[in-house]
C-alpha cells in the first residue's frame, strides 16, 4: 500500500538526501516537503499525510516543537525526528513527543526499520 | 557535477554568510543568545551537509566548531573574540573547500590536514578564557589579512599590463613593510625598507615581488593549514560553471522557437522560387529571427553569471581582522549578495574590492575619539553593495568617515607633479578627488597603518577598466567617501564601429570613439618616426592602423585622410583608417592560444559574412 510521506526540513540538500533513499526504499510512495514547522502544519492540515519526517534543526519552532504539536493534533500519525547530534536529551524528548529518533545523514537500515514500523501501524489504524 | 554537489555549494554559502553575519554580531553583543543560536544552526546545518555529501575532512572540522559554539551555549565557554576568531577561521576554510568543490565536483583531496589543524585549534579553544584582546596574530603567524594584503602587492607589482613604475614598486614595498610591522615582523619590515632606503635605486619589480614571497613563503611554513598566499598559487582556473535547470530550459525552448523560424523562412524561400513577392513575409520573419537572436544571446550570457556573494562573502572577516589590527570599531554591511554579474568580472573583483575597503577602514574611517568630537557614532560603517542597473551591475564601498581632504589631495598632486599648478588651482573638488587614480599618486603623510590612502588606486582603476567597467569616486567633507564601479553586466557584448583598413576590417569598440573627422595630410606632422595631428588646440598622436599591426606601408599623406578620434584610459589618439563602415552589436571572443597576446587586439567576432572581425584594444594602441 501506498503511503503520503511528508519531508520537513530547512535545507533542501537535506531533503534531497532523504528523498533519495526514500526512493530505494519506497519508491511507490508519494512524497511531500515542507520547510519549517508552520508550513509542515498547514500541509497536514490540507492533505491527507501518513508518515512524517523531521529534521530537528530548524530555524523558528525546531523539530521537536512540532513533534509534540503533531502528537496533540494527530496522536496516531508515525513521527520520526531527524537529528546529527545524537544526544541523550534530544533522544529524551522525542520518545516523550511519541517519535522516533533517526541519526543523521540518514542510513537507509534506519529509515527502513522506521519506516517496516510506521507502516505496521498506519495499516492497522 | 551531480545535483547533491550542487545543492551542497549553494545552502553551504549561504550557510557561511548567514553564520558569518551572527559570529560578527555576537562579537558586539556577547550576549546575544539569538545570534549564538543563529550561528551554532549554522555551523550544525554545515555540518550535516558535509555529511550528505561525504566530505569528512569537512564534517569534522565543523563538529569541533560546533563542539565549542555549543559549549558556549550552555555557559561553560565564554564568547570571547578568540572563539568568534577560530570559528570565522573555519568558515573560511570552508569558503576555500567550496571554491575547490566549485571546480572539481569533489572535496579536496587534501582537506584532512586543513581539517586536522582546525580541530586542534578549537580542541584548545575552551581552555582559553583570555581577555578580549587581539590574540589574532602571534608573532610567527602572520594572520590571513597580512598575508592577503602582501598577496594584494604581489599582484600588484606581478602586473604586467602596464610599465613597471617606480612609485608602484616604492609603494608596494612600503604597504608590505607596514603590514609586517602590524603583524610584529620588525626583521622582515626592516629588509623591506632597506630595498626602498635609497629612492633613485628602487629595485626591479620581480626583485621586490621576490622578496615579499620570501616573506609569505616563510609564512607557509609556520602557519597551520593552508594560507589564502597559498590558495592563490594552486588555485586553478574554475573551468566549470554550475547552471540553473532554468537557463539550460530557456536555451531549449529557443532552440526550438529557432527552428520554427527557419522552418518559416524555407516557405518563404519555396515562394520566392515559384516568382512570388516575398519582401513582406521576409521583413516579418527577418524580424522574428532579430528577437530570437537577441534572447538566445541574453539566455547564453545569463549561464556565464555568478552571484556577488562568492567575492563578498571573504570581507566581514577581513574588515574584522582590520579593525583588530587597526583599534578602529567598524563594521561592514553588505548588501545586494544575489546580484549576478559575467563570471570572468565576479572572480576579479576580490583584489581592487579589497584595496578600497582596506582604504576605507584604514584611512576613510576617523579614530573612535574624532568619531565622537564629529558627532558620530564611535563605531564606523562601511557599506559594500551590488546592485544591477540595465546592463551594468554597479558596486560601491561607502564609508561614513572623514571624506577625501580635497585641499590635501590638491597639496600632495602639486608635490608629486601629478598636475602643473595652475591647472590644479582651477580644478573643481571633484576634478582634485579623481586625482587620486593618478599612478603613484599618496598622500604619504597619511600613511599610518596598512595602506596610504590613493595606494593601489591607480590599480584599482586600471583592474576595473580592463574589465570593462569604470571607477567614480565621491567625497564630502565630513560625510564619508563612496568608491563606486560600474562595471558591465558582461564582458561579451559590445557595440563596435567597423573600419577597413589596408583591406582588413577592424571593429572599435564604440564607447571609445570621440568622433570621426576628415583631416587633410598637410594637417599631420611627424614627431620623430612618430606621427600626430592637433585637434581643437590638443596634439594627439596618429597611429595609422594598417602599419601598426604590419599590413601595410606607410600611407601617402598627402590626400585627405579619414581619422576616427578614440580614447581610452584617460588618453585621447586617433586612428587613421581607409573607410568607416557600420555599427553593429557583437560577441566578442577573447584572443586564445597564439593570439592570446597579440598586441593591441581585445578579441575576436565572426561576422555576417564569414569573415573574423578583430576588435581592437585601444588602450593597448594608445599606450
Amino acid at each position: 500500500m501506498a503511503f503520503k510521506i511528508l519531508i520537513v526540513d530547512d535545507s533542501k540538500l537535506a531533503r534531497m538526501a532523504v528523498a533519495k533513499v526514500l526512493n530505494t526504499l519506497r519508491p511507490e510512495w508519494a512524497r511531500v516537503e515542507a520547510t519549517d514547522a508552520a508550513e509542515a502544519m498547514a500541509l497536514i492540515r490540507q492533505n491527507d499525510i501518513d508518515i512524517t519526517l523531521l529534521d530537528f534543526n530548524m530555524p523558528g519552532r525546531d523539530g521537536l516543537e512540532l513533534a509534540a504539536d503533531l502528537k496533540m493534533i494527530r496522536p496516531e500519525m508515525p513521527v520520526a525526528v531527524i537529528s546529527a547530534n545524537v544526544q541523550r536529551e534530544v533522544v529524551t524528548r522525542a520518545g516523550e513527543a511519541g517519535a522516533a529518533f533517526l541519526p543523521k545523514p540518514l542510513t537507509e537500515s534506519a529509515l527502513a526499520a522506521f519506516l517496516d514500523e510506521a507502516e505496521q501501524r498506519v495499516g492497522k489504524a | 557535477m551531480n545535483e547533491f554537489v550542487e545543492q551542497f555549494l549553494i545552502e553551504c554559502r549561504e550557510l557561511v554568510e548567514q553564520g558569518t553575519h551572527d559570529l560578527l554580531a555576537l562579537e558586539e553583543r556577547p550576549g546575544d543568545r539569538e545570534r549564538l543560536d543563529g550561528a551554532f544552526r549554522a555551523f550544525h546545518t554545515l555540518k550535516g551537509a558535509a555529511g550528505i555529501v561525504d566530505f569528512e575532512a569537512m564534517a569534522t572540522a565543523l563538529h569541533a566548531a560546533e563542539d565549542v559554539l555549543s559549549a558556549a551555549r550552555a555557559g561553560s565557554v565564554a564568547v570571547t573574540p578568540g572563539l568568534i576568531g577560530d570559528c570565522l577561521s573555519c568558515l573560511d576554510q570552508v569558503v576555500q573547500w567550496l571554491d575547490a568543490m566549485e571546480v572539481t565536483g569533489e572535496p579536496p583531496p587534501d582537506a584532512a590536514t586543513a581539517a586536522a589543524a582546525l580541530v586542534q585549534r578549537f580542541g584548545r579553544a575552551p581552555a582559553v578564557q583570555e581577555a578580549p584582546a587581539a590574540q589574532e596574530a602571534p608573532s610567527g603567524d602572520l594572520g590571513v589579512v597580512a598575508a592577503e594584503l602582501l598577496g594584494a602587492q604581489l599582484a600588484l607589482l606581478d602586473d604586467t599590463s602596464s610599465e613597471p613604475s617606480a612609485g608602484r614598486t616604492g609603494s608596494a614595498l612600503k604597504v608590505a613593510a607596514n603590514v609586517l610591522r602590524h603583524a610584529g615582523r620588525e626583521t622582515d619590515a626592516v629588509r623591506l625598507e632597506e630595498m626602498l632606503a635609497r629612492p633613485e635605486a628602487l629595485p626591479h619589480p620581480r626583485a621586490a615581488a621576490a622578496a615579499i614571497a620570501g616573506v609569505l613563503s616563510g609564512r607557509l611554513e609556520l602557519a597551520e593549514g593552508p594560507s589564502p598566499a597559498h590558495r592563490e598559487t594552486a588555485e586553478p582556473v574554475a573551468r566549470g560553471l554550475r547552471i540553473d535547470i532554468e537557463r539550460v530550459d530557456a536555451l531549449v525552448n529557443l532552440t526550438a522557437e529557432l527552428t520554427v523560424a527557419k522552418n518559416a523562412l524555407a516557405h518563404a524561400a519555396a515562394r520566392a522560387r515559384a516568382g512570388e513577392d516575398v519582401a513582406g513575409l521576409l521583413r516579418d520573419q527577418h524580424a522574428v529571427l532579430d528577437r530570437l537572436v537577441g534572447e538566445l544571446q541574453a539566455a547564453v550570457l545569463n549561464i556565464r553569471v555568478l552571484p556577488m556573494r562568492q567575492v563578498f562573502q571573504r570581507f566581514p572577516r577581513l574588515v574584522r581582522e582590520m579593525v583588530v589590527s587597526l583599534g578602529k570599531p567598524a563594521h561592514l554591511l553588505t548588501d545586494g549578495e544575489g546580484v549576478e554579474a559575467d563570471k570572468a568580472i565576479v572572480e576579479a573583483l576580490f583584489e581592487p574590492l579589497l584595496h578600497v575597503i582596506r582604504n576605507a577602514v584604514d584611512h576613510g574611517i576617523e579614530d573612535p575619539a574624532a568619531r565622537e568630537a564629529a558627532g558620530k557614532p564611535p563605531g564606523a560603517t562601511v557599506r559594500l553593495s551590488a546592485a544591477r542597473h540595465g546592463e551594468h551591475v554597479i558596486i560601491e564601498v561607502a564609508d561614513d568617515g572623514r571624506g577625501i581632504d580635497v585641499e590635501r589631495v590638491r597639496q600632495k598632486a602639486l608635490e608629486q607633479g601629478v598636475a602643473a599648478p595652475e591647472a590644479l588651482a582651477a580644478m573643481s573638488p571633484a576634478e582634485v578627488v579623481e586625482l587620486i587614480f593618478a599612478p603613484g599618486f599618496s598622500t604619504a603623510a597619511q600613511v599610518t597603518g596598512l595602506s596610504g590612502r590613493g595606494v593601489g588606486m591607480d590599480a584599482v582603476r586600471t583592474a576595473v577598466e580592463r574589465l570593462g567597467g569604470r571607477v567614480d569616486v565621491a567625497s564630502r567633507a565630513g560625510e564619508g567617501t563612496t568608491v563606486r564601479f560600474t562595471l558591465p553586466f558582461t564582458v561579451m557584448m559590445s557595440r563596435v564601429m567597423t573600419v577597413e583598413s589596408a583591406g582588413q576590417m577592424f571593429g572599435i569598440p564604440l564607447e571609445a570613439i570621440v568622433e570621426t573627422i576628415r583631416l587633410p595630410g598637410e594637417a599631420v606632422s611627424g614627431i620623430g618616426a612618430a606621427r600626430a595631428f592637433v585637434l581643437r588646440d590638443r596634439t594627439l598622436p596618429l597611429i595609422d592602423l594598417a602599419q601598426l599591426l604590419g599590413e601595410g606601408e606607410a600611407s601617402d599623406l598627402t590626400a585627405e585622410i579619414t581619422v576616427v578620434v578614440v580614447s581610452a584610459a584617460g588618453q585621447l589618439g586617433g586612428l587613421r583608417v581607409d573607410r568607416l563602415g557600420e555599427r553593429m552589436d557583437v560577441m566578442l571572443k577573447p584572443m586564445e592560444g597564439l593570439l592570446a597576446g597579440a598586441f593591441g587586439m581585445a578579441g575576436t567576432t565572426l561576422m555576417g559574412d564569414g569573415r573574423v572581425l578583430i576588435v581592437l584594444d585601444l588602450q593597448e594602441l594608445l599606450q
